[in-house]
Order: C-alpha cells, then structure tokens, then sequence
C-alpha cells in the first residue's frame, strides 16, 4: 500500500479537543477501508498566511497514512463535506517519517528559549576624562616612506617620525 | 614593491569581477531537507514579495531548485507561506 503525508486546516473556532475528534473520525474511515495509520501529529492553532474562507488562524492536523488509494479518496471526499474542515492536502511519499516533523522542532525549540528576562539597568559609565594632548605629527612625507623600505621595523620607525 | 604588487594584481586583471562559486545549499553533508513543513527553510528561498528566488542568486543546483520550489508551491496551498506580501 502507497504511504501518504496528508495535512488538514480545520476551523479556528474548534477546540483542540474537538480537532482530535475529528482526526479520530476520519483515522477511522482509513481503518474501515483496510488502511492504518502511522502518526498523528497536531500543530495547533497557527496563523494563516492568508485567508481561507474567512478565517485568519486554523488549527493544522498532519496524518501519516499507509492506505489503499481508494480509502484515502473517501476520507477526502468525507472531508470535503465536513464544514469544520477548511483546507485540505494528500502528497504520496516514498517512506513515511517517524520523527517529529520540522514544525515540531521548530516549535519545540521556540518553547525551549523561555522568557529573556529583565537585564536591567546599565547604570551610569562616569566621566571618561580628557584624553591629553596627542603631540606633533612630525614629516609626514618621511614617515610613509621609512616603512617601505625596511619591513621589519616600520612599525619602530613609525613612532620615531611621530615623536619628531 | 613594484613587482610584489604586480604579481597580486595579476588574477583580478584577469577576471575584474571574479567572485568565488557558491556551492549549493541543499547538497553535501549535513544538507537541510527540503520539506514544505519546514517553513523557516522554505522562507529563505522567497522574496520579500513572496516570489521564489531564482537559483542564480541563492546558488541552488537545477535539481534542487525543481524539488525546493514544488515545496514551497506545496507550503503555499497550506498557508503557510503567503502567495504574495503588499
């Protein structure tokens, strides 16, 4: 039997617990058509890029799926009358993953950072006092040209021309 | 110092705006997957318009960019990425 990935968008106005009634419900359908059912994955209520039939937030349910084809084409068809159910996608994969999908991971790992705290006041840094006087720049003429032409001491002789 | 310059300026006389190619992201070790529930992933790869971006700029192979762009069209239908942004 062929597996499927199959993601649903039920109604924003649903509670979750009435989104896992639905996921019951049609899981069943798949088990009466001779089919099973792999994982059952609820993403929660998201915000959706755009609207869906007038609803800006849906609660999104992902279903792995190992079934004949007939028994997926009537949860769809059973799916398609169920009003709560506002989007819908079937994609056929050669293996199904059992790991967390990456939305969960991405939301696992949002969890995990928590709140980031007050870090408080910085206070006051004080008066960084006057810096004195930087003293003559010396020829600046021969200062550019002393480094060229001995490497090794051009930072040395540098200073030499700053001091002069 | 006159032939200490020369010989670096050699290469970009050559090629004035050489720049090094990138290789793609989707291949080699520790490669991401391309997923269309990988939404972080597949915002990379599109405009701040919404459009995918072409494989010129981001350096995907030919190969990837078919398979990265079937999953963003996938993650759009779902939406969770915008068809356009205004």
């Amino acid at each position: 039997m062929p597996f499927y990935e199959h993601v649903f968008i039920a109604r924003q106005e649903l509670s979750p617990q009435q989104v896992e009634d639905l996921a019951t419900q049609f899981s069943q359908i798949i088990a009466d058509n001779g089919g099973t059912i792999g994982k059952t994955e609820q993403w929660g209520l998201r915000n959706l890029s755009y609207k869906i039939k007038k609803n800006r937030k849906g609660h999104y349910v992902l279903m792995n799926i190992d079934a004949p084809a007939a028994a997926l084409q009537e949860m769809e068809r059973v799916m398609r009358l169920n009003d709560d159910v506002i989007r819908l996608m079937s994609i056929r994969v050669d293996e199904l993953e059992e790991e967390p999908s990456a939305m969960m991971v991405a939301k696992s790992s949002r969890d995990d950072r928590g709140p980031r705290g007050d870090r408080g006041d910085r206070g006051d840094r004080g008066d960084r006092g006057d810096r004195g006087d930087r003293g003559d720049r010396g020829d600046r003429s021969r200062a550019r040209r002393q480094p060229e032409s001995d490497d090794n001491g051009s930072s040395e002789s540098k200073s030499e021309g700053d001091k002069e | 110092m006159s032939d200490n310059t020369s010989s670096r300026s050699a290469p970009s006389r050559r090629r004035p705006f050489f720049r090094r190619r990138k290789s793609c992201p989707f291949s080699g070790p520790n490669a991401p997957k391309i997923d269309y529930k990988d939404v972080k992933l597949m915002q990379r790869f599109v405009s701040e318009k919404g459009k995918i971006v072409p494989s010129r700029i981001t350096a995907v192979s030919s190969k990837k960019q078919r398979e990265l762009a079937q999953a963003i069209k996938r993650a759009r239908n779902l939406a969770l990425l915008p068809f356009v942004i205004e």
